[in-house]
């Protein structure tokens, strides 16, 4: 048909071909990366991996044949998106995708108990000033920090922060996707951020000192 | 010298039981990044800031972590370690295979 097959010999046509075949192509290029973006998402190596696999499969159904460009990757990110998304309006169905143990309130111990100044900051305890952080976003080893950060939130109000923060889906989107109420969704938001602030003044920005 | 402290302490109560709490505070820092707040909670916020700088810290970390989050997207790939692993990658290949092998 057109030259690339023509380049793939006949010969190829036994299994133990030398050359690679499309889906090993594509699985060696691509496979880690999608992986690794399903991974963070979905936190359970099987689920992760089978997204992934659709996600090919859903190329090979389209007919799609590998062509090794950037434009392919983006293509399969916004096939693997979508299957990743199934999964979450599937448990959203099966369990309440709002975490309740998550609401205990961890951070109350940093906020006065009563008096006059009650439920405000214990001024030891409260927010540090972070030095430079801009800088901080070419560093791999925050990155690192952040995905380690992220990765300790409950299983559900990671899914819910991925989705807002890191793929910046809009509040509404979001409420619809998994059925929970916008009310419900500031609320893991806020924990969610709380959290992550909070874990990274620890590991990251509270140890510039150290790091250096 | 006295003085000063007094009027100092008396402004910071006054601006503390006019304002909301710093819990409050923490929370409406976070919903500003879902949907505008009116002008009159923007204008509280700002007031107590005057007198909690933690609270200040907390608002500017959490837009900081917004933003921020925006390239979070583009880091996957200097993950360290955790791509697929081998046997996941030959099954994946194997599936693909005897998929491809149907459409022909």
């Amino acid at each position: 048909m057109d030259k690339d097959s023509s380049l793939t010999r006949p010969a190829d046509s036994s299994p133990a071909s030398p050359g690679l075949s499309d889906p090993e192509r594509w699985v060696d290029l691509h496979g880690d990366y999608l992986f690794k973006y399903a991974l963070i998402r979905l936190r359970d190596p099987a689920k992760a991996e089978d997204a992934v696999q659709e996600t090919f499969l859903a190329a090979l159904k389209g007919g799609k044949s590998f062509q090794g460009k950037s434009a392919e990757k983006s293509w399969l990110v916004g096939v693997l998106k979508n299957k990743i998304y199934d999964y979450y309006r599937k448990s959203s169905r099966e369990t309440s995708f709002t975490d309740l143990e998550f609401y205990s309130d961890e951070e109350s111990e940093r906020f006065v108990p009563d008096g006059l100044f009650k439920d405000g900051w214990i001024h030891e305890l409260g927010p540090l000033e972070w030095s430079s952080p801009g800088a901080s976003l070419d560093s791999e080893v925050f990155w690192k920090t952040f995905h380690d950060c992220s990765n300790k939130l409950p299983k559900n109000v990671a899914a819910v922060f991925n989705l807002r923060e890191v793929d910046g889906i809009e509040s509404k989107e979001i409420c619809s996707l998994l059925s929970i109420s916008e009310n419900n969704l500031w609320v893991m938001l806020h924990r969610a951020r709380m959290a992550l602030r909070r874990c990274l003044e620890t590991n990251w920005f509270g140890k510039d000192k150290e790091a250096e | 010298m006295k003085i000063i402290a007094s009027i100092k302490e008396r402004w910071e109560v006054w601006v503390w039981q006019h304002t909301r709490h710093c819990t409050e505070i923490l929370r409406l820092a976070s919903q500003s990044l879902e949907q505008p707040l009116s002008f009159r909670t923007r204008l509280k916020m700002r007031l107590h800031f005057l007198i909690c700088v933690w609270c200040e810290r907390y608002d500017k970390q959490l837009k900081f972590l917004h933003r921020a989050c925006s390239h979070a997207s583009h880091q996957d790939e200097t993950l360290p370690g955790r791509g697929l692993s081998a046997e996941a990658r030959q099954r994946i290949v194997e599936r693909l295979k005897t998929a491809d092998n149907k459409n022909l």
